[in-house]
């Protein structure tokens, strides 16, 4: 069967300006010289680095001596931080592909044609720009300085100026980092004594975390009344035994702290901005959104790199500069 | 008939010119002339092979620095050095646990300009992927991955990711601490993916730890699998800018 080809180089998507010819340039000499000049001064700029700067090259590699800290190159110390912060299959691989995805994802759903090809082309481009970066780095640092617990330093120490027993009250455990309320955290309430809670001793109280750490997961086999309860799944094969949950009990406290409110404050955090930036008025169609979404993830980026890169020393303790321990 | 002639100029240098361009030998290896005249600009552009990559004339806007700071340019000319100077590196270099190292070090004390191709190898690899992120930013913050240019945005997010994949398996070249920690550090978040995690850790390192199988898995990757994978994905990036009608410019 025939394809007309106007029918594919005409539909909305393949739109083009107009050929001006009195507009354009040859490519020899105009472009061809342009980037025979950039190639030469960067060769030369690297040639010089070179002479002055040498790569490092530290002791023979060795796994019994692990140095501390042991950090990624500098462009995975991003993903390093996060590790802190979150559980390590959503700070190292899930998070990232998911940056990956959407950052692909921005021409399929920014589809007008409109605004490309120049600097910042929608209104109030910049200031979204701007904004957005400001909003990324403030709240990344924060949220890093709180999940280090520094802001109970800070409280504490002014605390202390007036009175020299003072300690972070146990109402506020919960908030001396994200960890603690897994870790810090201890409450319980009364339950009946007719209602069975799972396995174990009822002593009449449901305690967190200690009483949530083994909430069975439905239809994982070996929890419920009799039908629900089978022998592991032998007849699958291997790979698929290991993605079904048989005997799974979920960690709840874990869950909460490695998973949930790490997405949920990846999640909500851009939605707030985007919220605020329409509140202004600012972000008016989808490419305002996107510059503002796009800003953000490169800032934080950005961010992450820099305090991972320059503010953890041994231990991934958060310190200064000049307190990380030099390697060899 | 071929390409027209041009007058010889007048004095000794339009002679000079004359013998050195429009000889027999020159015409066969060029078809045109010396570019000196609009016909043979064009034609120098559309008859040879390297060249060819651009169009034969562009929009004036797009040989303004400030439009591209020639960010894309650069990182394919970071990349043609990474080449030169990487072949240069494997003539000395063996990824063997018990060589590799001895191999680097050796660079710096028994090789002539060694230690020049090390560092330059080195730091044009941490300028690719500097130069890479920010050509991604002037593409984003200029609109030009607007239709007709989708796919082509794809495309360098791929070119960005096999980017930072060459830096990675370079990155345990060297084998000294620095490399085999940052491999291990790297390869544990790997390993933490559901279901699959183990499995493509283990097919990574040929093992269980960073050692010997898992320098020649990365080193056969870095030497070639990568940079064959990244030449033809440019290869694509381009004839799509071309296809795509040259750079995006304000409808
Ligand atoms: C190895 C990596 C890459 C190389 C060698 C490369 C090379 C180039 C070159 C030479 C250009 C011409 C204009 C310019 O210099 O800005 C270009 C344009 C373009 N690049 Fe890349 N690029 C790479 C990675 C990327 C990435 C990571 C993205 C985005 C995610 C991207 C998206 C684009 C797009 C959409 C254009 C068309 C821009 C326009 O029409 O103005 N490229 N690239």
């Amino acid at each position: 069967m025939a394809v007309d080809a106007r029918a594919v180089s005409s539909t909305p998507a393949a739109t083009r300006p107009r050929r001006e010819r009195d507009q354009e340039l040859l490519v020899w000499p105009d472009l061809v010289f342009i980037e025979f000049i950039a190639a030469t001064v960067f060769l030369l700029l690297f040639v010089i680095l070179s002479t002055l700067l040498d790569a490092p090259l530290l002791n023979q590699a060795n796994l019994d001596i692990t140095p501390n800290p042991s950090k990624a190159a500098w462009y995975l110390v991003a993903l390093q931080e996060l590790l802190l912060h979150m559980h390590p299959a959503l700070g190292g691989v899930i998070a990232p592909t998911f940056a990956l995805i959407i950052i692909g994802a921005f021409p399929y759903v920014d589809r007008s044609n409109e605004g490309q090809g120049a600097w910042f082309s929608t209104e109030n481009a910049i200031k979204i720009t701007l904004f957005s970066a400001a909003f990324a780095s403030i709240l990344t640092v924060a949220l890093i300085l709180y999940d280090q617990g520094r802001h109970v330093n800070v409280v504490t120490s002014i605390a202390q100026e007036f009175d020299k027993d003072w300690r972070w009250p146990g109402k506020l455990s919960a908030f001396q980092n994200v960890r603690a309320i897994q870790t810090g955290w201890e409450w319980s309430i009364p339950v009946p004594e007719s209602a069975q809670l799972g396995p174990g001793e009822h002593d009449g109280e449901l305690n967190w975390p200690d009483d949530f750490t083994h909430v069975p997961m439905p239809f994982n086999g070996t929890s419920g009344p009799d039908w629900m309860r089978w022998g592991p799944p032998s007849f699958l094969p291997g790979w698929l035994q290991a993605l079904y949950w048989y005997d799974l009990n979920m960690n709840t406290p874990a869950f909460v702290v490695e998973l949930f409110i790490p997405v949920a404050v990846m999640v909500t955090l851009p939605v707030i901005m985007i919220l605020m930036l329409m509140r202004l008025g600012w972000v008016k169609n989808i490419r305002d959104g996107s510059i503002g979404i796009f800003t953000g993830m490169m800032t934080v980026y950005f961010i992450l790199t820099i305090i991972g890169a320059g503010f953890r020393g041994a231990g991934q303790d958060l310190v200064l500069p000049w307190d990380v321990p030099h390697i060899d | 008939m071929a390409v027209s002639e041009q007058p010889p100029g007048p004095g000794v240098a339009g002679w000079l010119s004359d013998k050195l361009f429009n000889n027999y030998i020159w015409r066969s290896i060029f078809r045109s002339g010396y570019p000196n005249t609009p016909r043979n600009q064009m034609l120098v552009v559309a008859t040879n092979v390297f060249l060819h990559l651009h169009p034969t004339r562009l929009h004036k806007t797009h040989v303004r620095i400030t439009h591209t700071y020639c960010l894309g340019g650069l990182t394919f000319f970071f990349f043609l050095v990474l080449t030169v100077t990487g072949v240069m590196l494997m003539f000395y270099y063996v990824p063997a646990a018990d060589r590799a190292f001895q191999d680097v070090a050796a660079l710096e004390t028994n090789i002539r300009f060694g230690m020049l191709m090390r560092n330059l190898h080195r730091w044009m690899a941490h300028g690719m992927v500097i130069s890479v992120f920010l050509h991604m930013m002037r593409v984003f913050y200029t609109g030009s991955y607007k239709p007709p240019r989708e796919f082509n945005w794809l495309v360098g997010v791929i070119l960005l990711t096999l980017t930072l994949a060459l830096s990675f398996t370079g990155y345990l070249l060297p084998w000294d601490q620095l490399s085999i920690w940052a491999v291990t550090v790297g390869m544990n978040m790997a390993g933490t993916v559901p279901v699959m995690g183990e499995q493509s850790r283990f097919i990574l390192l040929g093992g269980f730890e960073v050692g010997d199988a898992a320098l020649i898995r990365f080193y056969t990757l870095h030497v070639i699998g990568l940079p064959l994978l990244a030449a033809i994905f440019m290869a694509v990036h381009f004839w799509r800018i071309r296809r795509d009608g040259g750079l995006a410019r304000p409808l």
